[in-house]
C-alpha cells in the first residue's frame, strides 16, 4: 500500500514505477516509469505496435507486468485489487451484445456495480448523442453509434478516472467535436483522462501533457 | 464499526459478489441468442442422437415390440463410444473459451478475477446440463412414437439384453443392467456419468486454455478422448487375442484407468466383480474437477486476458 512507496507528487492519480511487458521473447515495454497528475488529460500517441494499448491494459489490470509496478489511486494494481474501481474504460472496439438495446447493454453493465438507476444510464445516453428509448438492436448500429455507447458505458457511473484508447474511432465530424467538449467537460469536473489518439488535432486541443510510446519506451513530449 | 455493522457490510459484499457471479452467467448465456454456433451444437447433437438411437428403435419396428421411453437413452448412451461423441460436440460450443469477447473488459472492469472466473464455471455447469438435458429429451423424442413411461423394462430390452440381439446390432443392452435398477435410476445414473464426464473434459480445456491458449486447450480434450478411447478391454481383446482371463483382468484395469469407461455404466462393480463402484466413480471424478478447478484459479491470478475484437 502507499507507506511502502514514494510518489513524486502527492496528487498523483496513476504510478507506473519501471513497468516491463514481454509475451515470449518479445518486449512490448521496456521499463516505463511515468506519474500521472490527477485532474488533468494525459495524451499518449505513437504508432501501432509502439505499445500504447498494452500500456492501458496493464493499468486497467489485464495484463500482468513482467517486471515493476503499477498503482492507480495509490493501490497497486494486480495485489490490493485486480481491476482498479473507480476507471472508465475503451479498451480496442467496444463489444456489447449484438441482440439487446444500447439501453439493455448499459442496464446489464451497471447492475455489476449496482451503483446508479435507470434515469442516470439514459441520461448518459442522451449525453453522447443516442437516443435511450431507441429500439434499434447494436447489431443495427454505425460504427461511431457504438463507439459513443462505448464511450456512454465508460462514464455511465462517473468514475474518477477514465483510460480511452482512440475514443474518437468511427465517429464523424460532430461526434469528434461532441466527444472533445464532453472529455473537457470531465476534466473541469476533476476527472483524470488517459487518451490515445492518432489524430494529433485531438492530442493538441485536448491534452495537458503529452508522452509518446516508441518501442516501448515512454518519452515525455510536453 | 460495530461488530453488527461489519457482519451486515460482509453480508451486503457476499450477496453482492453472488450477484455478479450470476450476472455474468446470464451474459454468456445472454451470447446465445442467434449464435450460429450454438445452433449447429444442438442440431448436430439431434442428429446424433438420432443416429445412435436408431438401431434400438428400428429393431422395435422390426420385432413389433414396444420400448420404456428412456430405453433409447440408456441403450446408446450406456456405450462409451457414444458417451465420446456427444462430449466432443462440446468442444464446439467451448471453443472459445475462457469467453473473451470484445465486451468482457466492461464486465472485468466492474467485478473481480475470482468472481468472473465463478461466473464462466457456473455457465459451463448449466450449459453442460442443458446440453446433456437436451441429448436424453430428443432420445426419448425419437421412439416416443412406440414408448410407453412405465418405470419397467420393455419386451424390446429384455430381447435385446437376455438374447444375443443386443450384440448383434452393437447395443450395449446387458442382463446385468436390467437386473440392478430401474429404466429411470439407470437414466439418473447415466445422465450423472455423462454429465461428469463432460464436466471433466471441458475443465481440462478450461485449464489448458488459461495456461498454455487455445491451441492446446482443444488439443488437450483430443488428447484426454483418444487416451479413453484406447483404454478399451474389447480393442484390447481384438488386437492382442486375449483369453478370457485376461480379458477380465484387462476389463477390471480400464474400468479403473480410463475415465471414459467410469462414464460408462455397464462397467461398474454390482456386487460381483472387481471393477470401480459408481461411488468411486463419483468421487474420482469429484476429486479430479476439484483439482483441475483450483487449477484454473491458480492460473486466472496471472491471466493475460487477450480480447477477440468487434461485436460479441
Amino acid at each position: 500500500m502507499t507507506d511502502a512507496l514514494s510518489f513524486e507528487k502527492e496528487n498523483t492519480a496513476i504510478s507506473i514505477q519501471h513497468v516491463s511487458k514481454s509475451f515470449d521473447k518479445d518486449e512490448v515495454l521496456h521499463d516505463v516509469n511515468h506519474n500521472f497528475e490527477e485532474g488533468l488529460i494525459h495524451g499518449v500517441i505513437g504508432n501501432n505496435g509502439s505499445g500504447k494499448t498494452v500500456l492501458f491494459k496493464c493499468i486497467c489490470g489485464f495484463l500482468t507486468p513482467s517486471k515493476g509496478k503499477i498503482f492507480v489511486d495509490y493501490q497497486q494494481v494486480g495485489k490490493d485489487m485486480d481491476f482498479p474501481d473507480d476507471m472508465g474504460i475503451i479498451i480496442e472496439t467496444p463489444g456489447f451484445l449484438p441482440f439487446s438495446t444500447g439501453f439493455k447493454n448499459l442496464k446489464i453493465l451497471a447492475s455489476l456495480r449496482d451503483k446508479i438507476g435507470d434515469d442516470r444510464i439514459k441520461e448518459t445516453i442522451r449525453r453522447v448523442g443516442l437516443d435511450p428509448d431507441s429500439k434499434k438492436l447494436v447489431s443495427k448500429y454505425s460504427l461511431g453509434m457504438r463507439q459513443r455507447l462505448g464511450i456512454a458505458q465508460a462514464i455511465m457511473e462517473d468514475p474518477l478516472m477514465l483510460i480511452l484508447d482512440e475514443p474518437f474511432n468511427g465517429l464523424d465530424k460532430h461526434g469528434v467535436a461532441d466527444m472533445r467538449e464532453l472529455l473537457l467537460e470531465l476534466k473541469g469536473r476533476g476527472k483524470t483522462i488517459l487518451l490515445a489518439s492518432h489524430n494529433q488535432a485531438d492530442i493538441d486541443e485536448l491534452c495537458d501533457t503529452v508522452c509518446e510510446m516508441d518501442a516501448g519506451v515512454l518519452t515525455v513530449i510536453r | 464499526m460495530t461488530s453488527t455493522k461489519v457482519k451486515k457490510n460482509r453480508l451486503r459484499d457476499f450477496a453482492s459478489a453472488i450477484t455478479q457471479v450470476w450476472q455474468i452467467c446470464v451474459y454468456n448465456f445472454m451470447s446465445w441468442k442467434k449464435n450460429p454456433r450454438v445452433f449447429i451444437t444442438f442440431g448436430l447433437a439431434f442428429v446424433l442422437c438420432f443416429l445412435l438411437t436408431d438401431k434400438v428403435v428400428e429393431f422395435s419396428y422390426e420385432y413389433d415390440t414396444i420400448m420404456q421411453a428412456v430405453e433409447p437413452f440408456v441403450w446408446t448412451f450406456g456405450d462409451s463410444n457414444s458417451i465420446l461423441l456427444a462430449s466432443l460436440l462440446l468442444i464446439l460450443l467451448f471453443s472459445d473459451m475462457p469467453f473473451l469477447g470484445a465486451g468482457i473488459p466492461f464486465y472485468l472492469m466492474r467485478t473481480t478475477r475470482i468472481r468472473w472466473m465463478l461466473g464462466q464455471v457456473l455457465y459451463i455447469c448449466i450449459a453442460i446440463f442443458i446440453y446433456m438435458l437436451f441429448v436424453m429429451l430428443s432420445s426419448i423424442i425419437i421412439c416416443m412414437k412406440n414408448a410407453f413411461a412405465g418405470n419397467m423394462w420393455s419386451e424390446t430390452g429384455a430381447i435385446l439384453g437376455y438374447s444375443q440381439a443386443g450384440k448383434a446390432i452393437a447395443v450395449p443392452s446387458s442382463v446385468k443392467t436390467m437386473e440392478m435398477s430401474t429404466p429411470y435410476e439407470c437414466m439418473a445414473t447415466i445422465f450423472l456419468l455423462m454429465l461428469l464426464y463432460t464436466l471433466l473434459c471441458v475443465f481440462i480445456m478450461l485449464v489448458m486454455n488459461l495456461r498454455k491458449g487455445k491451441f492446446w486447450g482443444i488439443g488437450s480434450v483430443f488428447i484426454f478422448s483418444i487416451y479413453g478411447f484406447l483404454l478399451n478391454p474389447q480393442l484390447f481383446k481384438d488386437t492382442l487375442h486375449l483369453s478370457d482371463e485376461q480379458m477380465y483382468i484387462a476389463n477390471v484395469a480400464t474400468g479403473w484407468a480410463s475415465p471414459l469407461q467410469h462414464a460408462t455404466y455397464y462397467m461398474h462393480n454390482f456386487g460381483y466383480d472387481l471393477l470401480p463402484r459408481l461411488k468411486h466413480t463419483y468421487m474420482i471424478y469429484a476429486v479430479l474437477i476439484l483439482l483441475l478447478f483450483t487449477s484454473a484459479f491458480l492460473a486466472m491470478r496471472n491471466y493475460n486476458f487477450k480480447f477477440t475484437g468487434g461485436l460479441d
